[in-house]
């Protein structure tokens, strides 16, 4: 496969390609550790000339890959300013042990501020006395929840409600401390932003 | 800027690989899960995540302490070294020690050297007495080896999962998870065995909750299923075992309905459940050609009984009698409380064999005597809760404990409090100031798995690297270096070599250990680094390591069946004064007895007092709503905690972990009486009874 003009092996996903090749690109729900999700489309890339999401399209088979093409990466920063808007927190905020996931991919593809409306979730969850939840800084990527589901099989956390309205909960008006979480911490760990964030 | 440290987990035995993130002043800000890990696979719980924050709580000791008319003061290292290796001298002949299951490998392969080279003596044991000692017993009797005979992937690869008192969720989080995706991704059976109702049931195919101390009744009952219905692996059993007609004969003395009676399972669920044991439906995804396996997995629940021995053998009988040994997908698990308690019993810190469980016969210790460059005693030690029984003697007279708190782990605290204190010198090496410490003439710090280097041995026999993440606290430091001055000091006097406690680091001391044990003596430091952890056995440096045992042969040839029948079922069972049956175990937020836990501050906001669990029934007897302060007493003490009522627990047993929290704790109520053969005290079992706690009247009123 041709990637950025270099002859690389193409192996799994595109994304694992593109990162084996040392190469950045965003990835904000994929997790090293967790399956795929293909929810955030921040992993948008060319591929013999159509735009797909490198996490979850198969590297064989593709013979040209760029990931810095003009229209993948105006694309990608069109993502970002949507998923930008879903945090009215400037840049999510650091203080997640993976928040520089995001503000790496802010970094390098300079989404313009303002471009759409802000959502304005702002339910803070402080009653885990390990970690904090931080609704102004999610993505709903749900990383946290597949983290929660299918790599502990606990199953503590879900999304809840649709579009606008929706969010990450431990159930429907029970807070993380009243819920079946074990606090594992393994959905603190899989944030890429600072929404999930461990207290102290 | 934090920087990173790969290590493993310092609490329970699944052995969790984590990544301590630290930052410039030395603490750690975030412990991250290793997805490279084999035995984790990137999961971790509450206290391997976020309950490391101990390493620096203000209460660790920081200096060496010399009790001076009743008082400690601080002490130079000097003084205490002289101190303690002046007054051991003195009492070598009547010495006892006990080793740490939370320190590293290294650690325990210098203290067992100590002991039996310089103190001359194998009066050396560790926890594993308080908890597996009677399935390692009976393990080595009926397999040849008392290791876990699998790995935690077998639980994902099985077909059905048996758990026999335990409780993963709550005391092996992550292996309760890896057993959780077996269950819901590919339909893996499960059958739960257990008094009370643990999490796990959720998710059971079936769940049989026998009354306390008939497990022997329950097994062999599910033996005589198997055998009434032709379920029995008999190629297996003519090929590989033993002493099988002397088993069926006394299997057969009782039917599936007489142990029903004595256990009080229904008759169709043994039957049930040996079904599923025996030969369980292939789960999703088994490859063409295998056989549906079945892993046994126990915890305390078999061993912390009188019986604990024969609880053991019936359920090792059930894995022969079902062929389900040897192969991927199956095995016999015994879950291991503490991160190194493997390892601690590996490095020889048992009085019954030398490191590598080597007995002391010629063939075996010559090599230790040849290389040590002198003479070890060779007559089995004391174990350790007769250690501490003997103090009363005067047998023992003296005694060293690192890392290791008996005052709140012994049974019958008030009683054993007492002996502790008729010692003429006691030296306690720890990280904090504990009940045991308080007691101690001479307290040493040591330093906490995160400021030394060294490996674990975890419950699927993986030697894994830990790693000095930071500085040592004040003037801490390693068990094995205090351990290599103490020795030092004293060689002369004991007619030994000072150049054999002289090591330039933990590898080297890992070195001799692999020397000397030939299970691991292919693994190496350079190795561990390159591949990450090794499954033992693995005796040359281009061997991969093990993950199951016995796909071939057993190490004591083939293996044996050992007939047992269900006695009494406990040393004290309920009557007028005492009608409760009171059940010790443990809590996902707290572990064992708390002197780790309850210095991590979020642990404690979870819970801060110990929950009594009581069925509605009896609560509502002694007129308790769930979250009164209750009092639970038993013939040896009292203790203070807040009831739970729930129908987890059947009507008539109380369970309460034995954390002490408060100010209270379990095991001032415990019974001090032992298994026969492994001496394991009976935690399960003794009777109690529960009272709400009375409102005390005001005596006076301040006035303003």
């Amino acid at each position: 496969m041709n990637l950025n003009g270099r002859s690389v092996e193409a192996a799994g996903s595109l994304l694992d390609a593109v990162l084996a090749a040392g190469i950045a690109l965003p990835h904000l729900c994929k997790d090293d550790n967790l399956p795929v999700i293909g929810a955030c489309r921040t992993c948008l890339v060319e591929a013999d000339g159509r735009i797909v999401a490198a996490c979850s399209t198969p590297a064989a088979g593709v013979q040209e890959c760029a990931t810095d093409s003009e229209r993948a990466v105006r694309i990608r920063r069109g993502v970002l300013e949507l998923t930008a808007a879903m945090q009215s927190r400037a840049g999510g905020a650091a203080g997640g042990p993976r928040s520089a996931e995001s503000s790496e991919a802010y970094a390098s593809h300079a989404p313009r501020p303002g471009q759409h409306d802000v959502r304005t979730g702002t339910h803070a969850d402080l009653s885990n006395p390990f970690f904090s939840f931080h609704e102004d800084a999610c993505i709903l990527c749900a990383r946290c929840v597949t983290a929660c589901q299918e790599l502990q099989h606990i199953g503590a956390i879900g999304i809840a409600g649709r579009g606008h309205t929706a969010r990450v909960t431990p159930g429907a008006g029970v807070s993380f401390r009243e819920s079946i979480c074990t606090s594992c911490g393994s959905c603190v760990a899989a944030c890429p932003t600072s929404a999930l964030r461990p207290k102290g | 800027m934090t920087r990173t440290v790969s290590s493993t987990c310092p609490y329970c035995g699944v052995g969790c690989g984590i990544v301590l993130n630290v930052d410039e002043q030395d603490r750690i800000r975030w412990v991250d899960d290793d997805p490279e890990n084999l035995s984790s696979t990137g999961m971790l719980c509450v206290k391997g995540r976020f309950g490391t924050t101990f390493v620096n709580h203000p209460d660790r000791i920081q200096t060496p302490l010399i009790k001076r008319k009743g008082r400690f003061e601080e002490a130079t290292w000097d003084e205490a070294l002289d101190l303690v290796a002046n007054r051991l001298l003195e009492h070598r002949g009547h010495f006892g020690s006990f080793a740490s299951a939370k320190a590293t490998n290294e650690d325990a392969f210098l203290q067992q050297k100590f002991v039996r080279l310089v103190m001359g003596t194998n009066n050396i044991d560790h926890c594993t007495r308080l908890c597996h000692s009677p399935s390692v017993e009976a393990m080595l009797q009926q397999l040849g080896s008392g290791a876990t005979s699998n790995s935690y992937i077998d639980y994902e690869e099985a077909s059905c999962i048996v758990l026999v008192g335990c409780d993963p969720g709550s005391n092996h989080p992550v292996i309760a998870s890896r057993m959780r995706r077996a269950i819901d991704s590919l339909g893996t059976k499960l059958v739960v065995v257990n008094p009370r109702r643990i999490e796990m049931c959720d998710r059971a195919d079936l769940f049989l909750q026998p009354r306390a101390g008939t497990d022997v009744a329950l097994f062999n009952g599910m033996a005589r299923a198997i055998l009434d219905e032709d379920l029995a692996d008999r190629p297996f059993i003519e090929g590989r075992t033993e002493g099988f007609d002397a088993f069926v004969s006394a299997v057969g003395e009782t039917t599936v309905d007489e142990c029903a009676l004595v256990c009080g399972v229904p008759a169709g669920e043994i039957r049930a459940a040996a079904r599923l044991f025996a030969r369980p439906p292939a789960r999703r995804g088994l490859p063409e050609g295998l056989v549906p396996g079945s892993c046994l997995v126990w915890g305390m629940g078999i061993t912390q009984h009188t019986q604990g021995t024969d609880n053991a053998h019936s359920l090792l009988n059930l894995a022969l009698l079902a062929g389900q040994l040897g192969r991927p997908g199956c095995g016999v698990s015994p879950l291991r409380g503490q991160n190194n308690v493997q390892g601690c019993g590996d490095a020889g810190c048992i009085p019954d064999s030398l490191p590598g469980y080597q007995s002391y016969g010629d063939a075996a210790i010559i090599p230790f005597e040849e290389l040590w460059g002198a003479g070890l005693p060779r007559s089995p030690g004391l174990k350790a809760t007769d250690m501490v029984e003997q103090i009363a003697s005067g047998a023992i007279r003296a005694m060293y404990i690192v890392g290791e708190n008996p005052l709140l782990s012994e049974p019958n605290l008030h009683h054993a409090t007492d002996l502790i204190r008729a010692l003429d010198f006691l030296v306690v090496q720890d990280l904090f100031l504990h009940e045991t410490a308080e007691l101690a003439d001479v307290v040493l710090p040591a330093c906490s798995f995160a400021e030394k280097d060294g490996t674990f041995t975890n419950s699927e026999r993986r030697v894994q690297r830990v790693r000095r993440a930071i500085a040592p606290v004040g003037m801490a430091r390693p068990d094995w270096e205090i351990l290599c001055d103490v020795a030092r000091r004293m060689a002369p006097g004991a007619g030994v070599d000072p150049a054999q406690f002289a090591y330039a680091s933990a590898g080297e001391v890992f070195d001799e250990f692999a020397r000397l044990m030939p299970q691991i003596r292919g693994i190496s430091y350079e190795r561990l680094e390159r591949e990450g952890g090794i499954q033992w056995p693995c005796p040359s440096a281009d061997h991969p390591g093990t993950r199951y045992l016995y796909a071939d042969s057993f190490p004591r040839g083939v293996a044996r069946f050992v007939p047992v029948r269900q006695h009494a079922v406990a040393e004290e069972t309920p009557d007028g004064e005492y009608p409760l049956v009171l059940n010790t175990g443990r809590i996902l937020y707290h572990w064992h007895g708390g002197t780790i836990t309850r210095r991590v501050a979020g642990l404690m906001e979870q819970v801060d007092t110990v929950p009594v669990a009581v069925h509605p029934a009896d609560a509502s007897v002694a007129e308790i709503q769930d979250g009164d302060p209750v009092v639970v007493f038993s013939r040896r003490g009292r203790m203070g905690g807040r009831a739970v009522v729930t129908d987890a627990v059947q009507p008539g047993n109380l369970f309460v972990p034995f954390v002490k929290l408060q100010g209270s704790a379990a095991n001032f109520l415990t019974n001090n009486v032992y298994d026969q053969e492994s001496r394991i005290p009976e935690y399960k079992v003794c009777a109690a009874r529960i009272e709400k706690k009375r409102e005390r009247k005001g005596a006076f009123t301040l006035r303003s």
